[in-house]
């Protein structure tokens, strides 16, 4: 009889945020969908899949995404991958510091980097008083300057969670295979790299969904085509009120997450299981 | 550790990853601070010729922009006080209840972050013109809970689930209704972690450009979406200023409530257990 009076109530307490999460997530994606198959007299229509999978700028802003997500992504795990090691295993002065440091980006409003970062880096900025504005490559305003403002952002959230897996690696793991005399780089790949692998998909996941779908930066810095699909889409949606074309853009940056998002859950509900 | 160490020019490389660090994080907030004090600042001189608040007064004195950090804040309140009513209950369920489908409502809660944002936002967007809450208060503050949902009921129920289980049922076995065990024994000790999740709640909300931009045009202008218009339209040094009143906010919050924060808890909000 309680059990049956506790679940009642367990579902009545999820209910309110869980409606929450129906009308403003599940219901608009859905709403989205079918909008991106009806035309402007909410007919079945397959062109707005066709303009955008066939139009050359809109293939072209495909492409482009595309780059700017793998080489960002790439870096932003390498990079973090190799500070999150340094930050475990080193002991000195210079790594404490930065153990203090580095998740501080994580809470600078990002609008905000992004103006201290073209400030920074532009052909008159910061950067180009100390080194002569003729000795300034020119950067901020392009691809280059959009992957290096992804890892600004990526970089800190990436390293945290990677520093959080290699912390539960036990010293005695790596002092007793060092002890029979493995050397660093099989201790890695034997050791380190297995043990952190779940942690390096779930941060995978995180800069992939966040970058593939990025707004501000690519808008503010690097807004010519091709362009970002993200903006794209707000393009689509506030400029020429293209409902049907903005929603299946949208769709397909969904699908393109949810292939990498499936990962993701997956992996955290065999997580749960275990604990 | 023996793993730098073996490097005989450890110090010089480490040395050399330090700069690079702070440079590339920290220059561009750096150069903003100056540029926001600065008074005279000439191309290319390495750093301002002279110091001022000129800046400051020119900031306060334009309506449109104190206006957007009212607004702004109005907002951040409303939509903290909305997430903690959703959610709060949800948490302490998924904490402490055993009921069906615990687990599918528990992980439901990741797809507000399974969709790229600006694809859910427009998405939302579209929901909104069917019901006419484009341009609307009540339109920008659904879109900001959307962002607290997953914090606001994780980080609160693994600090519900920390509440020692005896010292409830001792309060309860000396008399004590369930309310009151609530709010005497669970609330305090489970606060830490609510107060941590209405910290980020309320930054998201703050910090939150994309989503107004796309439904709060043009009647709702809050600082980061004012801050679009700043860059385009402004020198730089008023943009400095307004960056610095922007992320003020989060760096007093963060402070305050520094002794609750650790690289645990914001994990706790990505890592349910």
């Amino acid at each position: 009889m309680i059990a049956k009076k506790q679940k009642l109530l367990g579902i009545a307490m999820v209910l309110p945020s869980f409606l929450s999460l129906i009308i403003l997530v599940v219901w608009p994606v859905f709403i989205s969908i079918k909008q991106s198959f009806q035309n402007e007299e909410n007919q079945f229509t397959w062109d707005n899949y066709k303009y955008v999978l066939t139009d050359p700028m809109m293939v072209n802003n495909f492409k482009y995404t595309m780059l700017v997500t793998l080489i960002s992504c790439v870096l932003v795990l390498i990079i973090s991958y190799a500070l999150a090691a340094y930050l475990r295993f080193s002991n000195s002065w210079f790594s404490k510091v930065i153990s203090r440091l580095y998740f501080i980006p994580m809470f600078i409003p990002g609008i905000i980097a992004i103006y201290g970062f073209i400030n920074m880096y532009r052909d008159n900025g910061w950067i180009a008083r100390f080194i002569g504005s003729e000795n300034m490559p020119s950067f901020v305003y392009d691809i280059k300057g959009l992957v290096l403002m992804n890892l600004w952002f990526n970089i800190p959230f990436t390293t945290m969670l990677l520093l959080s897996a290699l912390s539960a690696i036990p010293g005695s793991v790596i002092e007793s295979a060092r002890d029979v005399g493995a050397k660093k780089l099989t201790i890695f790949f034997k050791f380190i790299l297995p043990l952190s692998y779940n942690t390096l998909l779930v941060a995978l996941t995180f800069a992939f969904m966040g970058i593939v779908g990025s707004f501000t930066a690519p808008y503010l810095i690097d807004k010519n085509a091709p362009q970002m699909l993200g903006v794209s889409m707000q393009q689509h949606f506030s400029v020429y009120h293209e409902l049907g074309q903005s929603s299946s853009i949208a769709v397909i940056l969904f699908l393109m997450c949810a292939v990498v998002g499936f990962i993701y859950i997956k992996n955290m509900m065999k997580n749960e299981s275990h604990s | 550790m023996w793993y730098f160490k073996a490097l005989p020019r450890g110090k010089i490389i480490e040395f050399f990853i330090v700069a690079v660090f702070c440079l590339f994080f920290f220059g561009p907030l750096l150069n903003l601070v100056l540029l926001a004090f600065s008074g005279e600042w000439r191309y290319p001189s390495k750093l301002p010729s002279s110091w001022s608040l000129d800046w400051w007064k020119y900031v306060f004195g334009n309506d449109q922009i104190v206006h957007s950090i009212l607004l702004s804040f109005s907002i951040a309140t409303i939509v903290t006080i909305v997430s903690i009513i959703i959610c709060i209950p949800a948490a302490y369920a998924f904490a402490r209840l055993q009921f069906p489908l615990r687990r599918v409502f528990l992980f439901s809660f990741l797809l507000t972050n399974a969709f790229p944002k600006m694809g859910l936002y427009v998405a939302v967007g579209v929901m909104f013109y069917k019901f006419g809450l484009m341009n609307t208060f009540v339109g920008v503050v659904l879109i900001h809970v959307i962002n607290t949902l997953m914090y606001m009921t994780w980080i609160p129920s693994a600090a519900f689930k920390n509440v020692q289980k005896s010292q409830e049922e001792a309060a309860r076995d000396s008399g004590a209704s369930p309310l009151r065990v609530f709010w005497h024994i669970t609330l305090p000790i489970a606060a830490p972690g609510i107060i941590v999740a209405s910290i980020f709640t309320f930054l998201s909300s703050l910090d939150e450009a994309q989503g107004t931009l796309l439904v709060g045009i043009p009647d709702f202008q809050t600082m980061p979406v004012i801050m679009y218009s700043i860059i385009a339209d402004y020198p730089a040094n008023a943009g400095a200023v307004f960056s610095i009143i922007l992320t003020l906010p989060t760096i007093v919050l963060l402070l305050a409530a520094r002794k609750f924060l650790g690289s645990d808890a914001i994990a706790g909000g990505f890592q349910m257990k």
